[in-house]
């Protein structure tokens, strides 16, 4: 039975600055809380008018069903992200979702994260549905310096291994986190990746999965106008052919082997 | 009760809300927002002949009230539409607009005749005015050009043949007059205008396309400006387009000359955009102690020149 996406107004609950570019925004609906699978994300609009214009994407990072809360994780960017940092609680924000196609393969005993940027919170949602089913959870974050580390306390409760790398050395291992990943497979019988936030890991995690040492997916983001399939902005090639997936209507996940990245 | 009812070429629409072309698809998403039945008609994402891939991203770019695209109508071409498509938008209740474009005056040609012989479609939409392709050549930016295809499409079908016109000519005015000559039923205005944007952090044009059509609230002045003006030289019905956001922005459109709106951009701010213009534009006929939407069109008009 498909879940359709609604379009309804949320309160903001919670508003949480997260080192010096992220915001971690905790909302109130119940619909999109019940039925968002993980994987999925919203589209959000916290300003009246028509300036800015369009409402923004952002994954689930967390939705509860019991408490009717969904959580989201926000790199502050541009002027629409700044808008949704400034919200107090109590506000009203329009949401559409959920959006995108839900993970629902879950033929896998060990999944291993390979993780940069706001993305990380698409595989916190995962992880947390991969622990329910009793698979194992490899983490992986990298970032260029220490306090651009995300979502490391949602994960390092959800993984038997959480192991960081920094470009500058800041914190955990200085330099490639491709490395981490590639000892982590070589010591644990791993048979599922996701990665998420750079082109570089997208592209080793395609050759795990040619190599056929772990079978590769990918999240991946695109400008987007609504989410649904509609303006076909947000358009990917297709691996090896010509024309092109829509993140938000194929993806935003892909097996790595079927995008052009 | 509200008549809500418009007429565009002898078909009877249930009210004067449509989506644009390339603004709403017709699948199971939308379920969750409302019925593609409420709606005065409904219109394919424009059919060419042979399939497209689009255009390279990045696609689409935010500008003020408004955004632009260089999407490139991705296309399954005209077989897949026929067998798959079409039958789902006949299925949905309202009206069944075909949106084309041809590549040629052959294409113009065989595409309205497989349309018409489809027996599926209640009005065909010529889109002469897609800024995004790659010849860059726009069929409604040239009298001759755009005479021919309209004559091309109008007669091989007996259906009424609507003519998508664009904004980026001299006097759309009378580029509408050159599509009335040659035989259209009705015209759609405005298409988008042509834009660009450059991203400053790469220093290169923001689209892959660099190249696209700009549209939203922001060129809404424009757009009415364009049906006011078209609506004093011809006699076929408008459909009138351009950064419809909200009820009041639609009945702007009717007052301007327009038999009906067609709402696109909106569509991607809030889908249930086309729900609440039919519903705002009911009550505002009704407030104002008019009985028929009809009342409404063109009456803008009526102010003396000055």
């Amino acid at each position: 039975m498909a879940v359709h996406p609604v379009y309804r107004s949320a309160t903001v609950l919670e508003v949480k600055q997260v080192g010096p570019e992220y915001v971690d925004l905790l909302l109130r609906e119940a619909e999109i809380a019940r039925t968002s699978g993980p994987g999925q994300f919203l589209m959000i609009r916290a300003w009246p008018g028509v300036d800015p214009i369009l409402p923004r994407p952002f994954d689930i990072m967390q939705c509860s069903p019991r408490e009717q809360t969904l959580r989201l994780f926000i790199k502050v960017e541009g002027r629409g992200t700044a808008l949704l940092k400034s919200l107090a609680p109590g506000a009203q924000v329009m949401v559409t979702g959920p959006l995108g196609r839900p993970v629902v393969d879950f033929a896998f005993s060990a999944v291993a994260f390979l993780l940069r940027g706001a993305g990380a919170a698409a595989a916190v949602h995962l992880a947390q549905s991969c622990r329910s089913r009793g698979i194992e959870v490899y983490t992986i974050l990298s970032a260029s310096t220490a306090s651009r580390i995300v979502c490391r306390d949602y994960l390092e409760p959800l993984s038997t291994e959480t192991l960081i790398a920094t470009d500058d050395g800041s914190e955990g291992h200085r330099g490639l986190a491709t490395g981490l990943l590639d000892r982590l497979l070589e010591r644990k019988a791993i048979d599922r990746v996701y990665t998420c936030g750079s082109r570089r890991f997208a592209r080793y995690v395609q050759r795990l999965d040619r190599e056929g040492r772990s079978s590769g997916f990918v999240f991946l983001e695109g400008l987007m106008a609504c989410g649904m399939g509609d303006c076909h902005g947000c358009a990917v090639r297709k691996k090896g052919g010509s024309g092109y997936y829509l993140v938000c209507r194929d993806g935003p996940h892909f097996p790595v082997g079927e995008v052009e990245l | 009760m509200i008549d809500l009812s418009v007429e565009i070429a002898g078909v009877t629409l249930p009210n004067p809300v449509l989506p644009a072309s390339g603004t709403y698809e017709v699948d199971q998403v939308h379920d969750g927002f409302f019925s593609p039945a409420e709606l005065g008609a409904v219109i394919n994402k424009t059919i060419f002949l042979d399939p497209r891939p689009g255009n390279p991203p990045p696609r689409i770019w935010e500008t003020p009230c408004g955004m632009l695209n260089a999407i490139g109508i991705p296309s399954e071409g005209l077989r897949t539409f026929l067998d798959e498509q079409l039958p789902k938008l006949r299925k949905l209740g309202p009206p069944v607009i075909v949106s084309i474009a041809g590549n040629s005056l052959q294409e113009w040609e065989a595409l309205a005749a497989a349309i018409d012989e489809s027996g599926s479609a209640d009005m065909i939409e010529l889109d002469l005015s897609c800024p995004n392709l790659e010849q860059g050549f726009i069929w409604a930016a040239e009298g001759q050009a755009l005479s021919e295809a309209v004559a091309a499409a109008v007669e091989v079908t007996s259906l009424p043949v609507i003519s998508k016109l664009s904004p980026n000519v001299r006097d759309i005015g009378e580029m509408a007059a050159v599509a009335e000559a040659a035989g259209t039923a009705a015209v759609s205005m405005v298409n988008s205008y042509l834009g660009m944007a450059i991203n400053i952090e790469t220093r290169a044009p923001a689209l892959g396309n660099i190249t696209g059509g700009l549209t939203g609230p922001a060129i809404r002045p424009l757009a009415v400006c364009s049906v006011f003006t078209a609506f004093q030289k011809i006699c076929v019905p408008i459909i009138g387009i351009g950064g419809i956001a909200t009820w009041r922005d639609a009945v702007e459109f009717l007052l301007a000359g327009a038999s009906a709106v067609a709402v696109g951009t909106q569509n991607f701010v809030n889908p249930m955009t086309m729900r609440e213009v039919i519903q705002g534009v009911a009550a505002y006929v009704e407030g104002n102690g008019f009985s028929s939407v009809r009342e409404l069109i063109g009456l803008a008009h009526r102010v003396p020149e000055c």
